[in-house]
């Protein structure tokens, strides 16, 4: 029925509809027509009351007009007397009254029926179209990722989207109708009294939670809150967007621990450098201070006592001399290489050929009286601090010169590598003692000696400040060597192209 | 003690005296010299107060200053020197084990005339002393006010 109305109504051409009237009000009247040719009377009326009623139910309030006519028309002609006249006298009037009466309810009541019906229709339409709609945002809201909850004023939930059963284990059902903040056991960063005082008025509101989910476990969620109002600007219900920030949190809690461990540790590296400074600085003072009495008061016995010592006597004291000025030598290289570590290095570019110069009129005194056969390549020029640069020479150079000393002819040779982008590698290569291979790695170390002091004197400290500086420098040192056949000794600065390179 | 000096030496260590004066003994110099032994006696001399207040108000001819010294260090005497009208025309001569940067700079900001790192090495040690000796004592010309010998 409901279903047919509109079909009548809108698809079915007028004609149909006022077509209908007629035929109903016929059929009426051909009824009425046998039913009294079998002597029944006083049927017509109500049979076009019915005709009526038929045309106005299904057809609408135009037909049922034309029905009511028509049935009056009828009534007239065929059943009011004088009969087959449509002459209208007195006698016939209560009748027509009463038939267009009750034809005027019949299609009032029709009419008023059908408006019923339409509004209920376009009421289900709408209902069903908002269904529509609302599915389809419900399902919309279900594709985020995102934790997406509405709750009522009183805290009850309503509506839970996936995201929202993923992150916290709750499926819709479990969690609509709940208490949002006791499911959840929300802690608020504020006095929640606070955050509600401030959401009402903003109707906004953004904050960090932690939220215990299904499985007992605690997250922490960038929340944030929007007021919905009804049409009357009451506020209704809250929609509550939750985004895990959980793993977040903990790295940057890591990383605020790490921050502290670190500027604890460059706390006591500092410190430490100021104790270390503050130790140099004593050694400095206080450890040559008793030595330089020893070595004084022993060159003034040796010097008054001199004709009361025999031989060995005489050599005690040497030995002491001796030990003192070696102490002093360790005292004096030991803070040079300490003072190497906490320096700040002066970088410029640097010469290295004049360095080569400098670094050979400083070891004048030791290569006098010596024939040393030089090779002395061209340098090309590096980046660096050009003090401790030439200390690095000094200190290579002054090895070779030393560890040459006992060949007949001795054999010293400075070059450059293949020049590298990035690096200059220089080698200062000798024909002296040399050392295994197999001691390599104690080389570079502080106070590592390979050869006995006897042989070779020296503190065990000039390539250790070699590595100390080259490091310094972002470079590398290396040696090759061979016993008694000589050794070269490898070390690489950044090229003067390449300043930004850093250790 | 000679209260009329014509080297003033700041030393606290009795052993650095000694030497320091065996090697001024070589060319008589050491009867030239008044040794006090920290900062405070340094100043108290140069003031003619405390028990130097019976001395000549002549300013030596030069001060041989340790830096390491009790009471008073070395830089506040050579600070308290040079802001003093009187005396920052004395030569001071910094005599010291310490070859840190940080005291050769704070010295000559101070407005030291020399600095001398004392060696380790006895025959180094003599010769330096020798030559600060003679040098300031007898080659150069002190300043005004000074006591001549």
């Amino acid at each position: 029925m409901a279903r047919s109305y509109p079909y009548l109504q809108h698809v079915r051409p007028v004609v149909l509809r006022y077509g209908l009237a007629v035929v109903s009000v016929a059929m009426a009247l051909l009824v009425a027509l046998l039913v009294q040719h079998y002597k029944f009377h006083e049927v017509g009326l109500p049979l076009f009351l019915f005709a009526v009623a038929v045309t106005s139910w299904y057809a609408g309030v135009g037909p049922a007009a034309l029905a009511i006519v028509f049935s009056a028309l009828c009534f007239d002609y065929f059943f009011a007397p004088p009969l087959y006249s449509l002459n209208f006298t007195l006698n016939d009037l209560p009748s027509v009254l009463i038939l267009l009466t009750f034809a005027a309810l019949i299609t009032r009541f029709s009419a008023v029926r059908r408006s019923f019906e339409d509004k209920l229709r376009q009421a289900r339409d709408d209902l069903q179209t908002e269904v529509i709609e609302r599915t389809q945002q419900a399902s919309l809201l279900n594709l985020t990722h995102d934790t997406i909850f509405v709750r009522d004023m009183s805290e009850v939930i309503t509506y839970w989207n996936r995201g929202a059963q993923e992150l916290y284990g709750w499926p819709p059902e479990q969690a609509i109708g709940k208490s949002s903040h006791d499911l959840l056991r929300t802690v608020f960063p504020l006095p929640l009294d606070d955050i509600r005082a401030k959401f009402l008025q903003t109707g906004r509101w953004e904050g960090e939670l932690k939220h215990t989910k299904a499985d007992g476990t605690q997250v922490v969620v960038a929340s944030r809150w929007a007021l919905r109002f009804d049409e009357e600007e009451r506020p209704v219900a809250i929609l509550e967007t939750n985004n895990d920030i959980t793993e977040r949190k903990r790295r940057e809690e890591e990383i605020r621990g790490l921050n502290l461990e670190l500027a604890r540790r460059s706390t006591e590296l500092e410190a430490a450098n100021k104790e270390l400074e503050a130790f140099a600085y004593s050694v400095s003072h206080d450890l040559r201070a008793p030595l330089r009495h020893m070595f004084g008061y022993a060159e003034l016995l040796q010097k008054r006592a001199s004709s009361l010592l025999d031989e060995k006597s005489h050599q005690y004291l040497m030995m002491i001399l001796e030990s003192a000025k070696r102490m002093g030598n360790l005292i004096d290289d030991l803070l040079s290489f300490s003072r190497i570590g906490r320096a700040e290095t002066q970088k410029t570019l640097v010469n290295l050929d004049q360095l080569v110069q400098e670094a050979l009129s400083e070891l004048r005194q030791e290569t006098s009286g010596r024939d040393i056969a030089w090779k002395i390549d061209t340098l090309p020029v590096c980046h660096g601090d050009r003090s401790m640069l030439r200390l690095v020479l000094v200190n290579l150079l002054s090895n070779a010169v030393k560890f040459t000393r006992k060949q007949p002819q001795a054999k010293i040779e400075i070059g450059c590598g293949d020049a590298d982008k990035d690096e200059i590698v220089v080698f200062v290569r000798d024909n002296g003692a040399g050392f295994d291979m197999k001691y390599v790695k104690k080389l570079f170390g502080v106070f590592q000696r390979l050869h006995q002091t006897d042989a070779f004197e020296g503190t065990g400290i000039g390539l250790a400040t070699v590595q100390r500086i080259i490091h310094r420098h972002g470079g590398k040192v290396r040696a090759e060597g061979v016993v008694d056949q000589g050794a070269t000794f490898y070390f690489s600065v950044p090229n003067f192209r390449n300043p930004g390179r850093q250790p | 003690m000679n209260m009329l000096g014509r080297i003033l030496m700041v030393e606290d260590d009795p052993k650095d005296v000694e030497l320091t004066l065996t090697a001024l003994e070589e060319y008589n110099l050491a009867n030239e010299v008044v040794v006090t032994r920290d900062g405070e006696e340094a100043l108290d001399y140069l003031y003619s107060r405390g028990k130097f207040k019976t001395r000549s108000s002549d300013n030596p001819a030069v001060i041989l200053l340790d830096l390491k010294l009790p009471k008073v260090d070395g830089l506040e005497v050579l600070q308290q020197i040079k802001s003093d009208e009187k005396l920052k025309i004395i030569p001071v001569v910094v005599l010291t084990s310490s070859h840190e940067e940080k005291d050769m700079v704070a010295s000559y900001k101070l407005g030291v005339n020399a600095y001398v790192v004392k060696p380790v090495d006895f025959h180094e040690f003599v010769n330096a002393i020798r030559e600060l000796g003679v040098f300031w004592a007898i080659i150069n010309q002190p300043p005004p006010g000074s006591v001549r010998k």
